[in-house]
């Protein structure tokens, strides 16, 4: 049967879920009720003190708000910035096509921290930009872009760009230029075509590049470290220091489910509204 | 042709893609409430005209006139025609209704004057109760009249057509060609309609133009073409001919009568221009040679005896491959109702003067294909 075969293929995708995902998220349930004492550990017994504190808690909801303006402006830097650069690259017949493509992916054939390295560089108190802005006569004094939303707003738009571009050249390549010769024909003008009938038909690549890069910015660890120094904290940081620096395993537990559930209700709800609108081309 | 000014007028229209020449001075007229169709191979350049028509290719050089104004600097979206593509093009995120209501939204046409306008076209189209559907949800006949009411709508000043009827099946095809000219006679509108399908051209068209290689061959009514093709090339497009290729030998009372290379000679009608020695070329169609024993009082001047080579039924017509004494063969359509002549059978072909096309020149591989 076909069915039985289906299944039978998605067999070791399955597996892998199972043991790298949902068996580790699962043993994170447990823990999360657990209340920890400092200098003795995790102890036995039923809390669920994490939970209210990090929905109570101005702090952590500073740093939940703080981590989903995040995730939200780097999906609308990365979707302003790639949508014209994925149309002209789904567009251009030049034959420097394949290597402005190649242009794209680059940034990420670099390690991470190298990256965030050099963006340290240039967004410091006397880095590059400031004295470029300085110089021009933008500002008299330096601008801070480290260690605040800024800097990860920078670091995060500039690694997770090509994913953006790379996701929506698909969805804009099938897009029939009959269609928008069509609507010009019928009386639009280029741009008039463009919102009616060309950014609607690219709203499936809208969708998922936004729905890609927003959860890579909300879970990204490396780069608002680097660049958000040790005060400025995301869950990605939170998580990592209740893991790790202060061995605080259930708060870190509950940290990481709460993130996990964010995920998984923004896909879920990304699902309902590619139905919503029809968008599918 | 009338006095009336051309709805539509091409002058000298030229485009090249890089080297090619896709467009090679092209001029043609369209009367008011014509159907013109541009027939010709793939590639021939019939879709490049209409789509710098309607503005969509940029000529390199010539004119568009439509009704006496010289449009060909206007914007693709304020010439006011009509276009349908062979892929329909239609809006897959919107409904049927939203889909026809685009042109007279763009045109600022208000909400209460749309309405009925729409539900009229669709009515007109055979779609009135699928409005609220989307494209995906209909038939590709049903979606390629979506794309000719969506085009009738603004009223346009003429309605281009790219092969609109290609992508569909051989009996859907033959009911909207119907439909197309009975909607077109109705309307009055003035249609371009570019087709590779010599059978739809004759069957719609008021005139048509016959374009190769960017150029146009022969332009005329359906049947004035078919008749008497200018070109070996459109009497190679237009039906199936036999070629035979000889020398004017004289003009008698009769006809012309011309010396065919391999021994024999066949008559023609009268055909001024051409003088006795030259190389000419001789196009007898499929269909218009008669088989079979004629009486004995048959005057036909071209009378040969033949042996069957091959035979098959294909319904509306036998087809027949004939050898002739000197050899050569002859491809002979017989209508279907005839009684079949078997494989080797001997008979006598025969064909009228007025049967014969008489063309100049004796290029005998002048690209054809069918």
């Amino acid at each position: 049967m076909t069915g039985a075969r289906g299944w039978g293929l998605l067999l070791p995708v399955i597996l892998l879920l199972l043991v790298a995902f949902l068996l580790p998220v699962g043993m994170m349930v447990p823990t999360s009720f657990r209340p920890y004492v400092p200098l003795v550990g995790i102890t036995s017994g039923f809390t669920i003190g994490y939970y209210t504190k990090l929905v109570t808690d101005s702090y952590y909801l500073e740093i939940i708000g703080r981590t989903l303006a995040l995730g939200l402006t780097v999906t609308l830097c990365t979707l302003v910035i790639g949508y014209p650069l994925a149309f002209f690259l789904a567009r251009t017949r030049s034959r420097w096509r394949n290597w402005l493509s190649i242009l794209v992916v680059f940034p990420l054939l670099l390690n991470l921290v190298v990256r965030t390295f050099g963006w340290i560089a240039l967004l410091a108190q006397n880095g590059l930009v400031n004295q470029a802005l300085q110089a021009l006569g933008v500002v008299q004094e330096p601008v801070k872009l480290l260690f605040n939303f800024a800097g990860l707003l920078i670091g995060l738009t500039h690694i997770f760009l090509p994913f953006m571009v790379l996701v929506l050249i698909g969805p804009i390549q099938n897009i029939p230029r009959d269609v928008e010769d069509a609507a010009r024909v019928l009386g639009a003008s280029w741009g008039s075509a463009f919102l009616r009938v060309t950014l609607p038909l690219s709203a499936p690549g809208i969708l998922s590049g936004s729905i890609l890069v927003f959860v890579l910015t909300i879970s990204a660890l490396v780069t608002p470290r680097l660049l958000g120094g040790p005060t400025y904290q995301v869950m990605s940081t939170l998580i990592y220091d209740e893991f790790l620096q202060r061995l605080n395993w259930p708060a870190g537990s509950a940290e990481a489910l709460l993130l996990t559930v964010m995920v998984l209700v923004l896909v879920f709800l990304s699902g309902v509204l590619a139905r919503g609108t029809g968008a599918r081309a | 042709m009338s006095g009336a000014a051309p709805a539509l007028s091409v002058r000298r229209l030229r485009k090249s893609f890089g080297a090619v020449v896709a467009v090679d001075e092209v001029s043609l007229d369209a009367a008011p409430g014509e159907f013109l169709s541009l027939l010709g191979p793939s590639g021939c350049g019939k879709s490049t005209v209409l789509r710098m028509v309607a503005g969509l290719v940029e000529p390199d050089a010539g004119e568009v006139v439509l009704a006496g104004e010289d449009i060909t600097r206007v914007a693709v979206h304020r010439r006011n025609l009509g276009l349908v593509f062979q892929s329909y093009a239609l809006f897959p995120h919107m409904t049927v209704l939203e889909n026809v209501a685009f042109g007279l939204r763009r045109r600022g046409v208000g909400e209460a004057e749309l309405r009925p306008r729409v539900e009229r076209v669709l009515e007109l189209v055979r779609l009135g109760p699928l409005g609220a559907r989307h494209p995906r949800e209909l038939s590709g006949g049903q979606q390629q009249r979506v794309a000719l009411a969506r085009a009738l709508v603004t009223e346009p000043r003429v309605l281009l057509l790219d092969e609109p009827l290609s992508n569909l099946d051989a009996l859907l095809r033959d009911e909207m060609r119907v439909e197309l000219k009975r909607l077109q006679e109705r309307l009055g509108t003035t249609m371009v309609f570019v087709t590779h399908d010599q059978a739809e051209a004759l069957i719609l068209s008021d005139r048509m133009v016959v374009m190769q290689g960017g150029r146009v061959e022969q332009i005329g009514r359906p049947e004035e073409v078919y008749r008497r093709p200018a070109t070996p090339f459109v009497a190679r497009f237009l039906g199936r001919a036999n070629f035979l290729t000889g020398t004017l030998a004289g003009v008698e009372a009769g006809g012309t009568v011309v010396a065919l290379d391999g021994g024999l000679s066949v008559v023609a009608g009268p055909r001024p221009g051409l003088t006795p020695g030259q190389r000419v070329q001789v196009a007898i169609r499929q269909e218009n040679i008669r088989l079979g024993p004629g009486g004995a009082g048959s005057d036909r001047a071209n009378r040969f005896a033949a042996t069957v080579v091959f035979h098959a039924f294909a319904g509306p017509a036998h087809h027949y491959v004939v050898q002739l004494a000197d050899g050569r063969e002859l491809e002979v359509a017989a209508p279907g109702a005839a009684l079949a002549l078997a494989r080797g059978a001997r008979t006598v072909i025969e064909w009228g003067p007025e049967d014969v096309v008489l063309l100049a020149g004796s290029e005998s591989a002048a690209g054809g294909s069918g």
